[in-house]
């Protein structure tokens, strides 16, 4: 039984890290081994986490959809906000869930853009969804932070 | 020496003869570690019985473009002719012939190394005491005095600080390879929130920050590197970039890894003449972490689809881009623990 990815890349890394970086060339050479070797610990993170990383974007984007049907029901962003909400990603690969994730991220940011015009309007319920929205992106932002060396 | 190696060594030494009127014989090449955006390289040099380092900048094969590396080039002169210690200009040079690419000659700073690790704590209060008052003399000197009104774009104390926020979100709307919503939120906040004007229209270094200075061992500065960022506009954005928390991660309490942030504010204020007022320059932070996300963006872009694979591209795409975010979040959200925008208060 091999190890499963995360695992088999940071096998990977620690062999460069510890046996090749010594033997290097040149400092040039070392510093690049090095890079790499950190990068590789990043590769196995982002292997492990990433379905989930992306799956609960999904999730708590799709809550800020539902959420905002009501304010925006009539406006241009209505029909993208049910499009979003009626469509799922075509797979479970990292590839699918990425394309289905980045789609709706654009919309995320179109709506971001759109609630900030409202709160400047006085709308009362644009301070509530800029906060939930706010909420989204430190998750988002936490989800994606990597344990390194560097 | 690898083929390369010997072909630079071989076009050096014919570009040099050539430029020197005398025989020029570049006897050893070796590549620099660091440097995303162009190849750095030192040669040792033998001319009849003198001897003498060059440093040779290289662009890119992705990035054969003019104004980059003459306003790199033009800056440093600039720089250099005015008193600000920096690498002597030797030769920037476009024609193909010599080495394949472009390329700028500059002396080589012997004595200095690039990287305080290892520096002694007294050491370091004195080099941050120096990084922040050069930083001053820099934003003190007259661009336009210097010639380099003609070098680099027009601006105006009014837009320098609102066309800077174009550019960085040009270049992320451009080269990003997914949408990235904490940039654009903080890039709409940068519009709605503009800053006043400039105080003077300033030489923007444009990359300040601890790994583009050599330092000496007694803690003094030798050079300021790497000008290919430099511009026309307000210094506080190079204070802001010099300041920004990345470059002391993870612990933001000392700029630079130096010392306190609020005592670089105080020496870059009594070298520049000029006065930072806290709740205002809050704004150049936050325009720090988005031109930073540019930059990171940019380089990750360049490792997925250019030629070039430098790891360091990569790095730059996934770690810096990764912290930038987590500070850029922490300055705008309404739910921040103010983690790093707590530092100066």
């Amino acid at each position: 039984m091999i190890p499963r990815g995360a695992e088999g890349v940071g096998h990977l890394a620690a062999r460069i890290a510890v046996d090749l970086i010594p033997k290097a060339a040149d400092a040039y050479m070392g510093a690049d081994l090095g890079m790499i070797a950190g990068l590789l610990g990043m590769v196995a993170q982002d292997y492990d986490r990433m379905a989930d990383v992306l799956v609960s974007d999904q999730v708590d984007m799709n809550a800020l959809f539902e959420e905002a049907l009501d304010p925006f029901a009539g406006g241009p962003l209505e029909s993208r906000l049910n499009d979003a909400l009626a469509t799922r990603p075509v797979s479970l690969r990292i590839s699918a869930l990425s394309e289905h994730a980045d789609t709706a991220l654009r919309l995320l940011i179109d709506l971001h853009a759109a609630v900030e015009d409202a709160a400047a309007e006085g709308a009362p319920w644009a301070e509530t969804l800029d906060r939930r929205i706010w909420t989204f992106l430190d998750a988002y932002v936490a989800r994606r932070a990597y344990h390194s060396d560097f | 020496m690898s083929p390369r190696e010997e072909q630079l060594r071989a076009g050096l030494s014919a570009f040099l003869t050539d430029r020197w009127g005398v025989q020029a014989r570049v006897e050893s090449v070796s590549r620099v570690p660091g440097g995303a955006s162009r190849e750095t390289w030192r040669c040792a040099v033998a001319s009849g019985d003198a001897r003498r380092g060059i440093i040779v900048r290289i662009d890119p094969v992705t990035s054969l473009i003019d104004t980059d590396r003459a306003t790199e080039y033009r800056a440093m002169e600039a720089a250099y002719k005015a008193g600000i210690p920096a690498p002597e200009p030797l030769f920037l040079e476009h024609d193909l012939a010599w080495i394949g690419r472009p390329f700028s000659v500059t002396s080589e700073i012997t004595g200095a190394q690039a990287a305080p690790d290892g520096l002694p704590d007294a050491h370091r209060e004195s080099l941050g005491r120096r990084k922040w008052t050069l930083l001053g003399e820099i934003a003190r000197l007259d661009p336009l005095a210097l010639g380099l009104g003609s070098a680099m774009p027009a601006t105006t104390v009014n837009t320098c600080a609102l066309e800077q926020v174009d550019y960085w979100a040009g270049v992320i709307a451009a080269d990003e390879l997914h949408p990235s919503p904490v940039a654009e939120a903080a890039i709409r906040w940068l519009r709605r929130h503009p800053p006043p004007p400039a105080q003077r229209l300033a030489l923007v270094h444009g990359d300040y920050r601890t790994g583009n200075f050599l330092y000496t061992p007694e803690g003094d500065i030798a050079a300021v590197l790497d000008w290919e960022m430099a511009h026309l506009g307000d210094p506080l954005e190079d204070l802001a970039w010099s300041l920004d928390p990345l470059w002391s991660w993870p612990n933001p309490g000392l700029a630079g890894r130096l010392l306190p942030h609020k005592h670089a504010i105080r020496f870059w204020e009594r070298s520049s003449g000029l006065k930072v007022d806290l709740s205002l320059f809050h704004w150049w932070r936050v325009f720090a972490a988005v031109k930073g996300i540019g930059i990171w963006i940019s380089s990750s872009e360049d490792f997925h689809r250019g030629s070039a694979k430098d790891p360091i591209l990569a790095l730059a795409g996934w770690l810096m881009t990764d912290r930038q975010q987590q500070i850029l979040a922490d300055y705008l959200s309404p739910h921040s623990p103010h983690r790093f925008a707590g530092e100066l208060a």
